[in-house]
């Protein structure tokens, strides 16, 4: 009878779940519009250099241990936040580049391909960089590399921006901040 | 009758070349509620007799259910080769715990009575688990990577998300014993489920979605050359 309960409970909030994503996965259909405006710039300069294994190892030489630890836990916090950055564009330009497939025109869709797939291997790499980057957190004297996840950002705004110069010949994507 | 009916419209507009499982289980599914109900009013079929035919349709209704999932996964991840591996792997994953999962609940399920209709009932329950995890797992990783569903593959996936929690909440109540004597009500939200699943289908299936925009999507301000200097720059590091 207990089972019972604990199976109806899991049914009813599984059939929420499944409504709530279906009702929002149609009203994401429909409102493609002002995609681009949700995509925030990102520095991956900045970034670069907040995950550069060479400067964690010389602050590792000239700090005491107790105060690499916090200085590390700090960086990996702004990582973090750059990396969550990256994997809200991507996300983003999932949307984009499946709206320009929509559109049937076809000079967009190699483009519109290569930005989804691309996208979408960012938004993988950037769930598990985030894993990777928590799991740091806990043990902030492993080592950990990021560079995949900037190379992959880096990439992808070649081709946001090569998509969105067949869209729009005078305007485009901007991934990172200008400098 | 009304999947008779579905069945027949998606044949003739071609739409069972699209999704050839679900339009195999949309036919299995009638004949299948055809043929029990001729076995149920025959009066020369012993009730153990139903109760096998019931198992043996449920376990063939069972694997097409799981053909029509693993048709819904290809429909979303065939165009999307970036992440059909770690999808697969992830799918793959996810339905070993619920087999796991299921098997466990299965195990704790009393056999009343009738043992064959017990049986039954925890078949149900089993086989209901399963798709429901898989279609709950699929929409939670369609949302995650913010993929988009085309509407036949967003209805069919709908209705069967629908009709199976519905259908694991009501069988697991038989299957644990629960509610005795009042199966007939729960049998009655089994079918208006369905019934309301088919009606989905018509729907998301039969009716043409509107276009929205036939135009490319507006992009933000940029500066190209100051994007090139950058990228050039980024390129060339070590």
């Amino acid at each position: 009878m207990n089972l019972a309960i604990f199976i109806v409970i899991v049914a009813a909030l599984a059939l929420g779940v499944i409504l709530r994503l279906a009702v929002s996965q149609s009203l994401q259909a429909k409102g493609t519009t002002d995609l681009a405006v949700a995509i925030r710039p990102i520095d991956t300069e900045a970034f670069r250099n907040l995950i550069n294994p060479a400067e964690d190892e010389y602050l590792r030489r000239r700090l005491p241990p107790p105060q690499f630890r916090a200085v590390r836990r700090a960086r990996l916090r702004a990582m973090a936040v750059y990396v969550q950055a990256a994997g809200a564009n991507a996300a983003v330009l999932v949307r984009v580049g499946e709206a320009a497939l929509a559109s049937a025109d076809p000079r967009f869709a190699a483009a519109a391909q290569q930005l989804v797939n691309d996208a979408l291997l960012l938004r993988r790499n950037t769930t598990v960089a985030l894993v990777r980057i928590y799991l740091a957190l806990a043990l902030p004297n492993s080592g950990f590399a990021a560079v995949r996840v900037v190379d992959r950002y880096e990439h992808l705004s070649g081709v946001a921006m090569l998509l969105g110069r067949l869209q729009n010949p005078a305007a485009a994507i901007r991934l990172s901040a200008l400098r | 009758m009304l999947q008779i009916a579905l069945a027949v419209i998606l044949w003739r507009r071609g739409i069972h070349r699209q999704f050839p499982v679900f339009f195999a289980y949309l036919v299995f599914e009638a004949v299948e509620q055809l043929t029990l109900y001729g076995l149920d009013v025959f009066p020369s079929v012993s009730t153990e007799a139903w109760w096998i035919a019931c198992s043996v349709s449920l376990v063939l209704e069972g694997f097409l259910r799981l053909g029509v999932m693993g048709e819904l996964f290809f429909h979303l991840l065939h165009s999307r080769p970036a992440i059909a591996k770690v999808g697969g792997r992830l799918i793959t994953w996810a339905g070993a715990v619920l087999v796991l999962l299921a098997t466990l609940a299965a195990a704790y399920a009393p056999i009343g009575n009738l043992a064959i209709a017990s049986r039954a009932y925890i078949l149900q329950q089993t086989l209901y688990m399963i798709e429901c995890g898989l279609l709950l797992f699929l929409f939670l990783f369609t949302a995650s990577f913010r993929l988009t569903w085309d509407r036949a593959s967003l209805g069919i996936g709908l209705g069967r998300g629908i009709s199976s929690s519905v259908h694991l909440a009501t069988w697991a109540v038989m299957a644990n014993g629960a509610l005795a004597h009042r199966y007939y009500l729960l049998d009655f939200l089994n079918m208006a489920t369905y019934q309301f699943c088919v009606l989905l289908w018509f729907y998301y299936l039969l009716i043409p979605q509107k276009i929205a925009t036939t135009s490319a999507v507006p992009l933000p301000e940029n500066n190209l050359d100051i994007w090139n200097r950058e990228l050039e720059r980024l390129l060339q590091q070590p």
